[in-house]
């Protein structure tokens, strides 16, 4: 910083009616934030509270067909706003060898609507855009950006576990 | 505001017109009882804004309206502050009000040229009770249910087509789902409504006639 090289000789004086003005919009900004802080934390509450992970069971392994995606399906306690009630989950597993098994999530990466497995056609189908999957979730046509999403699997005692978010 | 964009509104608004009609009108001197009326107009605005907020989550069903507003109060960032500034806020409104009533009638500021003023803020007056009425049965707990079991109660000593009335009031013979949402629809819609229209009647008339000057002891 330089030192300025001019003074100013008469320092401005603040009238009266400025220093109301000031202090008027002073006061009201220190409310609209008192207000609007809490209001924005208020809104976006719901949003900022943890998913909770969860290990659900889906059923006994061996109902799983080998070679071909089989529907399982489960509810999940779940807690929304004031609301206490059962999701339903709908999950393809596919394995090829009786070994490894993967957990496919039935909703569309497009926009979200639940896709069907057709067996004559060896294809996921999703009712709303033409979403058209293969057998391992990749995308085969239409509009879905990424493959079908997956779910974490473990087996115990011969029951199928996957972990959902 | 002093700014080409000042300008440029000021051309099409005409705001400087308007800003200088309601901000900076000539008042006579006054005292500080003068302000109870921009007291009850603030606490009426932090009213509306606490309330839209509140309407975010409040379901006005009886399985419901008690959980969302412990859901509010209790699990929401900041949900306890919104409802408390609306619940003490509606306490306030009545106080400010009628506080504010008080100075107008024994200012006699209610005399010509302002009784249109003052009858359209007597109506206020009833908005906001009604306002403070309806509001008392949303939370749906005991105190609201049987302070508006006895309240509704009163509306059936009307003679004649008191019972009727009652009946009217609750939506059936005793309070139940129909009487929790048509005091809702009544709170959020029905007198937001007439607190609007008569507010800005209200202050139309404050803006056109002025205010009176504290009254003299002279002849």
């Amino acid at each position: 910083m330089e030192p300025s090289s001019t003074v100013d000789a008469s320092p401005k004086e603040i009238s009266r009616r400025q220093f109301m003005s000031a202090a008027i919009a002073a006061m009201g900004g220190l409310i609209g934030a008192a207000l609007g802080l809490p209001a924005i934390a208020y809104i976006i509450g719901p949003a900022l509270t943890k998913k909770t992970e969860n290990w659900v069971r889906l059923g006994a392994v061996s109902k799983v067909e080998t070679g071909t995606p089989t529907l399982f399906k489960t509810t999940v306690q779940r807690q929304t706003g004031w609301i206490a009630d059962q999701q339903e989950i709908a999950v393809y597993v596919l394995t090829e060898d009786g070994q490894k098994y993967v957990a496919m999530s039935n909703i569309c990466t497009h926009l979200g609507c639940r896709v069907r497995w057709i067996a004559e056609q060896e294809r996921f189908f999703s009712p709303c855009h033409n979403g058209v999957f293969d057998k391992d979730g990749n995308v085969v046509s239409g509009p879905p950006p990424r493959p079908l999403d997956r779910f974490e699997t473990k087996i115990e005692d011969g029951v199928l576990y996957i972990r959902t978010v | 505001m002093d700014t080409k964009l000042g300008n440029y509104l000021d051309e099409r608004f005409g705001w400087r017109g308007v800003w200088a009609a309601i901000f900076l009108r000539k008042i006579p001197h006054v005292n500080w009882l003068y302000t109870l009326g921009s007291a009850t107009l603030f606490v009426a605005t932090l009213q509306i804004v606490t309330g839209i907020l509140l309407t975010m989550y409040y379901v006005p069903t009886p399985d419901h309206a008690y959980d969302s507003v412990t859901y509010i109060t209790t699990q929401l960032p900041a949900g306890w502050f919104i409802r408390g500034l609306h619940h003490w806020g509606a306490s306030a409104m009545v106080v400010l009000t009628v506080l504010h009533l008080l100075r107008v009638f024994f200012y006699g500021a209610y005399k010509y040229p302002r009784e249109v003023t003052w009858s359209t803020g007597v109506l206020l007056l009833l908005v906001v009770v009604g306002f403070g009425f309806t509001g008392y049965l949303l939370p749906w707990d005991q105190k609201a249910f049987w302070a508006t079991t006895v309240g509704t109660r009163i509306i059936a000593v009307a003679p004649g087509i008191g019972p009727w009335l009652l009946r009217v009031a609750r939506g059936g013979d005793e309070l139940s789902a129909v009487t929790l949402a048509r005091f809702f629809g009544v709170h959020v819609w029905v007198l937001p409504a007439a607190l609007l229209a008569l507010l800005l009647i209200h202050m139309y008339l404050v803006i056109r006639n002025g205010i009176s000057a504290v009254p003299e002891r002279k002849e």
